[in-house]
């Protein structure tokens, strides 16, 4: 045998492949593939930056914002306007009374003549207790006619720094002369209140009795907690600084979301934090028995041409666009909900009949309804990887299905069923168009107050805001910025419950 | 079904001869779909007695054994297509028979030991609660004795509530004899139990397997031939879903009578 023909059977060398501009096409390929992989990194670590740098920078313009209103007086006109408040609501519930007192004679048969005479006495109160506000409405009006220009001009950011201050000066100055009237105007409410309440007339039948009880309670507290006005009074600082935690936190734990385009708006995030987490708690309530329940019936009690079925129609919710469950949220659920709370057989359960339409519970059952297939799908996966041999094993035991299943098979799938209802929170808590739609916009701190009831109240949510508000804001506006740092808050909120969802797999799998 | 004579088709062993029948296989035929995996098989298993399953990979004995407890039941497309499985007189295939008790009665333990991923005592309290038995003192006690009879308990007293996958390979799989042995079965059947099992861990198997006669009935299936020669009384040697050969284990593997086994235990195919 000779060399050549051996050389030509073993060919080591490599062949030239085709190339373009320089690059083979091996080179070609990887390239492309790592530029996708590259450029969804670039994109989203754009988008986290501008998020957190477009919602970062409302804290420091909200402290400065906070800072005018303290300086301007306008934060002494809130103090009084609370005051003013608690006692209007005094009022309101004296004007309650009445209303009742008449409907209940009204139900009994009196003529007018009869009512007008019987309710006289209380009339009189009512008018007696809306001369009493006149001084504090005054008063309450003329400290904010004083503080309102202040406000704007520094808002207006148009005097430099030394005519401000000027200005600030003139007005806490002129608000300081007003503080003699304050005080005389609290003393005499004091003594007028105690003088109305001792001529209160005294009333008929249980419910009027309890309501005017309540009212004397409400009266006198008011009378006491008069002078924690007068002291936060004396203790209100107009030129101390507000500090930037200040800021953050009346952000955070704020208790008010009030827009107000001529005047001081306050951004508080609780109300809409607390509707965003009533509304995920509704929904998951009820998703995690329909889709745990059904993963499990699927995977370990249905027949193959049941399992067949019950997979793909699970599935097939996730087709239906949010937009349209938010449709049939407000024409034929809410309404349904509504009408089957106005049935007189469902008197009996303590927050029937409903008045709201739309409410946290119409939108967190129908995002319960897009939850569950996240769930349904990921618990699935989970119990399927129980390895088979648990099953076996445990009916060689003398087990029942049923027992192996609940027993073995649950507790071993366990942590993937758990991670699998956080990546469902997860999907609820981001959802926007459904509770946009169906939660029925009320921004306020639900009142838990009123037990289970409080599913029932509309309440507005952290997705709700940003997608009702965003398209009505002057960019860079503090508005605008506030929005964006409720985009903050709900991105680090998902990030934490998918983080823990993704730890709970991971330590699924090393089980294994 | 009571049948009180013996029916030993190549009983040797005259200095026993009280011993009774406990399973009794008469014409046995099984198919997987349309596989004919066990063909007219016939076998008696005395009580008390070591008896192993062997043969080549594919030859129908694990299929055997699972058919002993029914756990062929689970299998899709498994059918009995004659022949009927006696234990203790009961055709453990007719219609009014509970399977749970007969899951009870004969045990299983299986061939990659399996502990549950829970605490070691939870593993072996597992067969007794399922019965509903609450009691701690019965469960403690229920514990301790099947331990003691794997020969585990000097090793795990003191770390009962550790999570059985803690346990080195050996010891899960004595820890799956222990579990199968709380649900006091008459019969335990082991599907390869020390396959995955190193040589220290195996002879410990073993010497348990030794013990446990004297009280359980117990149906070994196994590849390997030493150890089918050192714990068995009788072995069944199965080719191709027959049963070839069956006699006490030292005259399968001293004077095989067909050609077949012979080359089989010899190690000339297999």
């Amino acid at each position: 045998m000779s060399k050549a023909p051996q050389q030509d059977r073993l060919k080591l060398r490599r062949s030239k492949s085709r190339q373009w501009l320089g690059f083979d096409t091996q080179r070609l390929l990887k390239l492309f593939f790592g530029g996708n992989a590259v450029i969804a990194v670039i994109v989203l670590l754009l988008i986290t930056f501008f998020l957190f740098r477009e919602g970062l920078s409302f804290f420091p313009q909200y402290q400065k914002n906070m800072e005018q209103y303290r300086r301007s007086g306008m934060e002494f006109t809130s103090l009084v306007n609370e005051e003013h408040e608690r006692f209007n609501q005094l009022f309101r519930s004296l004007v309650d009374i009445r209303k009742l007192q008449i409907e209940q004679l009204t139900a009994q048969g009196l003529s007018h003549e009869e009512i007008a005479q019987a309710s006289a006495a209380l009339r009189e109160r009512i008018y007696a207790f809306s001369e009493l506000a006149v001084p504090l409405r005054n008063y309450q009006r003329d400290v904010r006619n004083i503080t309102r220009d202040t406000y704007a001009l520094a808002q207006a950011d148009l005097e430099d720094e030394a005519t401000m201050a000027q200005h600030y000066d003139n007005t806490i100055a002129a608000l300081r002369a007003t503080f003699s009237t304050y005080e005389e105007i609290n003393r005499q409410l004091v003594g007028s209140i105690e003088a109305q309440l001792a001529l209160m007339p005294d009333f008929e039948g249980t419910g009027l009795q309890a309501r005017a009880k309540d009212f004397r309670q409400d009266a006198e507290q008011f009378i006491v907690s008069l002078p924690t006005y007068q002291a936060r009074l004396t203790a209100w600082q107009p030129v101390k600084e507000v500090s930037l935690w200040e800021a953050i936190a009346s952000f955070l734990f704020g208790r008010e979301w009030i827009i107000n385009n001529d005047g001081h708006s306050s951004y508080g995030l609780l109300p809409l934090l607390t509707g965003s987490l009533l509304v995920t708690g509704i929904a998951i309530t009820l998703a995690i028995p329909l889709g745990v329940g059904a993963a499990i019936y699927t995977n370990q009690m249905a027949l193959r041409g049941e399992a067949n079925f019950i997979k793909p129609f699970i599935e097939f919710i996730t087709a239906i666009p949010s937009v349209v469950i938010g449709f049939f949220g407000i024409t034929v659920f809410g309404s349904a909900i509504r009408w089957l709370s106005q049935q007189s057989a469902l008197d009996w359960l303590p927050f029937f009949p409903i008045t709201e339409r739309l409410n946290a519970f119409t939108a967190g059952c129908l995002l319960a309804l897009m939850a569950v297939p996240t769930i349904f799908t990921l618990s699935e996966e989970a119990l399927n990887r129980v390895p088979k041999i648990y099953k076996e094993t445990s009916l060689a035991l003398g087990a029942n299905r049923f027992q192996t299943t609940m027993r073995i098979i649950v507790p071993t799938a366990l942590s993937g069923i758990i991670s699998a209802v956080l990546l469902g929170i997860g999907r609820v808590i981001g959802e926007t168009m459904v509770v946009l739609l169906c939660a029925g916009n009320r921004i306020q701190i639900p009142q838990l107050s009123e037990g289970v009831g409080v599913v029932f109240e509309p309440v507005h949510t952290m997705t709700g805001i940003i997608a009702q508000e965003m398209g009505e804001v002057a960019q860079g506006s503090m508005h605008y910025r506030a929005l964006f740092c409720v985009g903050i808050v709900l991105f680090v909120l998902t990030l934490l419950i998918n983080y823990i969802a993704q730890k709970l797999f991971q330590h699924e799998r090393v089980g294994d | 079904m009571e049948n009180p004579t013996p029916q030993h088709p190549h009983e040797t062993d005259p200095d026993t001869p009280e011993r009774s029948t406990i399973i009794e296989i008469e014409g046995f035929n099984f198919y997987y779909g349309q596989t004919h995996a066990l063909k007219d098989i016939n076998l008696t298993v005395e009580d008390n007695s070591v008896t192993a399953l062997i043969g080549p990979s594919g030859c129908g004995k694990t299929t055997l054994l699972r058919c002993l407890n029914r756990m062929n039941d689970l299998t899709e497309d498994a059918r009995i297509d004659s022949g009927k499985i006696l234990i203790n007189g009961y055709n453990i295939y007719d219609k009014d028979v509970d399977v749970i008790e007969l899951r009870k009665k004969v045990g299983m333990v299986f061939q990659k030991s399996n502990p549950f991923p829970k605490s070691i005592y939870d593993n072996i309290a597992y067969g007794l609660r399922i019965q509903g038995i609450r009691s701690r003192s019965k469960l403690n006690e229920a514990v301790e004795n099947c331990l003691r009879a794997a020969a585990l308990w000097d090793e795990v007293k003191d770390r009962l509530n550790d999570n059985a996958m803690m346990l080195s390979g050996g010891q899960q799989q004595r820890l799956c004899i222990a579990r199968a042995l709380a649900v006091e079965p008459e019969i335990l059947l082991m599907d390869e139990p020390c396959s995955a099992l190193d040589p220290v861990a195996t002879s410990k198997v073993e010497e348990l397997i030794h013990s446990l006669k004297e009280d359980y009935t117990i149906v070994i299936v196994t590849h390997n031939m030493q150890q089918a020669a050192r714990v068995s009384d009788h072995t069944a040697f199965f080719y191709l879903g027959r049963l070839v050969e069956y006699n006490v284990t030292e005259a399968i593997f001293m004077n095989p009578k067909d050609p077949q086994t012979e080359a089989y235990v010899s190690g000339r195919f297999g």
